[in-house]
């Protein structure tokens, strides 16, 4: 007689994981309640970006042009052709384009036809005529020797490093230059830090300058046809704006033994289309909305299998919980990634067309491309921070085992900074959008603004180390109670 | 006893003996308070252009801010008060021992807002004495044109009625779409959805018209314009009709529930 040998029916659980996935994924794709969630936080981040694209216009493109001519000037007359030349001895750094040089001006009022050869911190010399973009000269910085000649209306920049080999920079016609100019030094220096005011309960900001200071000597002015020496005179042109603490950025000058120290803030040319919306993170802004259904699907994932009992069926076949936590883990980070990304494609293709229609347009808001690393980031930024919400979102469920208290904590914990930073004070908020799982969504930003309160990753790092904890609490509470 | 406060003793046994209501009820008190102080700790004149330029803060909205995470709690209550009984299939049992439909709902609603109207008194009139207590520290004083916060003071005293009016609504429309859902997850997602998601999109819109269009018809943003003390002309709806739409909200959620709680089987 021959006894029959045993097969286990049941495999062991270490092959067990792929079975577990399929599980969670059929549970995932077949109860209402989640397939729901997904559909809901599709359509809303769609209808919310679309909505939110309709009610935003903008007429920064028919505004024109926006000068700027702010900037502290020592000055002399010079009548016809001629020259003038200074040794730049050294310049603050205040911001990489802080500005100090050399300026022949039509008139002393801002708008007044120019042209102007200076150096940067950053960007080495430059030379810039008619509010139109400079042009670039050697790299370095102070010390430098810097020259620009008139002959007729067209001025030519030169810079040198010893000031006898001469380099020319540029040069530029200025039409409407008149015969006598006014010619000299002239520092300034582009807003640097942001201003924030406390009026009425609302914050407001607004640019604020530090003035650099940069001192020359061998300052010559060279007329052509001879004529008597002429003294220096000083001015700010344009209105000085605010320091930080509100008093006016104003310029100053002294001159002993041929050096001069010139202090001034500003910025002179022309700058792009004023608008700073970033259109990117604005088409995508559904998910500010949709995420509720996210943190609702990854509650309801595990706490209705605790509301329907299903939970102890699951623990009998695969006994082992931290598995069944991972495989749920996986299948919903996987599904709601895949959701993200192509709603954040579609939200992306669907607001553009509104977007142009309300005037957000080249040259000032050019359609964004996914070439471009920093929108391809936000794109794949948002799918990715709807994956970790959800599993953050699981592992507070999974900890609390109850729907109604897991979805009000996460919630709470998403939506309450951008609701009461409202109305506290700018640092209050920025330090709420830094701490709380909301920071996952610096991943959308694309242009760098005054109000983002953490970088993309560093974002997402926050929000990681939310759904870190929740899930390694999880796991401690899935060994240690039972279901 | 008549036959109605016994609906009434029946459901405050029910949800006096639930844990999570007590629970429920610390919260929103904590959260009034906790959020209402941060706010009031967080503010200082130094951020003002002058000492007296700050006299436009609107002083006891921020102390009443807290309302803002309080409400999330009352939210909670009330919907749970409708909801776990269908998770758990006690409703089948409430009626049959009590099958006058309107009035088990009419109880309901009486137990949770007699609660959420104790508790919410609790909580506002805790956080205006923690408002009166550090905001001075902040230099809002009357030196700077800031007097301390006090019921005396008519348009603190109309916030104060008002934010607790406004939890009170809040249940009331927590009941009613609990009701009308009768699911825990669905409920709170809807509400609280109705409620904050509206604030939450108006700064995206640029659009004025849009903006103050949303403000104006949302049950939270134009419910919380029972707080302004300030600068009440430049709001997008007054103190008391924002508390109306509200209330609209509130009313008609609560009126579809009663109508389905009456035609539906439990």
């Amino acid at each position: 007689m021959t006894t029959p040998t045993y097969h286990p029916a049941v495999t062991t659980a270490r092959d067990g994981f792929g079975q577990l996935l399929r599980a969670e994924w059929t549970k995932l794709r077949s109860v209402r309640s989640t397939a729901w969630c997904l559909i809901l936080a599709v359509g809303l981040m769609l209808l919310i970006s679309m909505l939110g694209a309709t009610g935003s216009t903008t007429d920064v493109n028919e505004s024109g042009p926006n000068r700027v001519d702010l900037f502290h000037f020592v000055y002399q007359p010079l009548t016809g052709d001629g020259s003038v030349t200074a040794h730049v001895l050294t310049q603050q750094r205040t911001g990489p384009l802080a500005r100090a040089g050399l300026m022949i001006k039509g008139g002393l009022e801002p708008g007044a036809p120019y042209a102007s050869i200076a150096v940067t911190p950053a960007r080495g010399v430059r030379m810039q005529a008619n509010f139109e973009p400079d042009v670039a000269g050697t790299a370095s910085g102070a010390p430098v020797w810097l020259r620009l000649t008139r002959t007729g209306n067209s001025i030519t920049g030169y810079s040198s490093a010893d000031g006898t080999t001469w380099r020319e920079v540029g040069s530029a016609t200025v039409a409407t230059l008149p015969q006598k100019a006014q010619v000299g030094l002239f520092v300034t220096s582009p807003p640097t830090a942001l201003r924030i005011v406390r009026q009425g309960g609302n914050t407001e900001t607004s640019s604020a300058f530090e003035p650099s200071t940069a001192t020359f000597d061998s300052v010559d002015v060279a007329p052509v046809s001879p004529a008597p020496v002429a003294a220096w005179s000083d001015l700010d042109v344009g209105k000085p704006g605010p320091r930080v603490d509100g008093t006016p950025a104003t310029g100053s000058s002294s001159e002993s033994g041929g050096t001069f120290t010139v202090t001034g803030a500003g910025d002179i040319g022309t700058l792009p289309p004023g608008g700073d919306n970033d259109i990117v993170r604005d088409s995508l802004a559904g998910v500010l909305i949709g995420m509720i259904a996210i943190v609702v699907l990854g509650v309801v994932f595990m706490t209705s299998e605790y509301a329907k009992g299903l939970i102890r069926t699951t623990f009998t076949v695969s006994p082992r919980r931290g598995r069944v936590l991972a495989a749920k883990a996986v299948v919903l980070g996987l599904a709601v990634f895949t959701v993200g990304l192509f709603t954040a494609l579609a939200a992306l293709v669907l607001t553009r067309p509104i977007q142009r229609r309300n005037g957000f347009e080249a040259p000032a808001y050019p359609d964004p491309s996914l070439a471009d690393p920093r929108v391809l980031r936000a794109v794949i930024g948002t799918a990715l921070f709807l994956a970790v919400l959800a599993l953050f979102a699981l592992g507070v469920g999974t900890v609390l085992r109850r729907a109604a208290g897991a979805i009000t904590l996460v919630i709470a914990l998403v939506v309450v900074p951008s609701i009461i930073g409202a109305f506290l004070p700018m640092n209050t908020e920025l330090w709420l959008n830094r701490t709380t799982p909301l920071a996952g969504l610096a991943m959308q930003q694309t242009r760098d603004r005054f109000d983002n309160a953490i970088g993309p990753w560093a974002g997402l790092g926050v929000l990681c180390a939310w759904a870190a904890v929740a899930l390694g609490l999880a796991y401690w509470q899935l060994r240690r109670t039972d279901p | 006893m008549s036959e109605r406060w016994r609906a009434v003793h029946m459901e405050w046994t029910k949800l006096r003996t639930v844990r999570s209501t007590a629970w429920l009820l610390l919260a929103t008190v904590g959260f009034t308070l906790g959020v209402g102080g941060l706010a009031a700790w967080a503010v200082g004149t130094t951020m003002c252009p002058t000492p007296t330029g700050c006299a436009g803060e609107d002083t006891p909205r921020l102390a009443l801010s807290g309302v803002y995470l309080g409400q999330i709690a009352v939210v909670v209550l009330a919907a749970l008060a409708v909801t776990t009984e269908y998770g758990t299939d006690t409703m089948r049992l409430t009626l049959a021992a009590y099958p006058r439909r309107g009035i088990v709902f009419a109880a309901k609603g009486t137990v949770v807002m007699a609660l959420v109207l104790g508790t919410g008194t609790l909580g506002v009139l805790g956080s205006l004495l923690a408002g009166r207590i550090a905001l001075p520290g902040r230099r809002f004083v009357e030196a700077n044109t800031v007097p301390p916060l006090s019921l005396a003071d008519e348009p603190t005293l109309r916030a104060t009625i008002g934010t607790v009016l406004y939890l009170g609504l809040i249940a009331v429309l927590g009941l009613g779409v609990g009701m009308v859902v009768r699911h825990t997850a669905a409920a709170l997602s809807t509400v609280l959805a109705m409620l904050l998601l509206p604030q939450m999109i108006a700064p995206l819109l640029t659009n004025e018209h849009w903006r103050e269009w949303v403000l104006k018809a949302s049950p939270m943003t134009a419910g919380l314009a029972i707080q302004a003390t300030k600068g009440l002309d430049s709001l997008p709806i007054g103190p008391w009709p924002g508390l109306g739409v509200l209330a609209a909200y509130a009313g008609s959620a609560w009126l579809v529930g009663a109508a389905l709680f009456w035609l539906r089987d439990a």
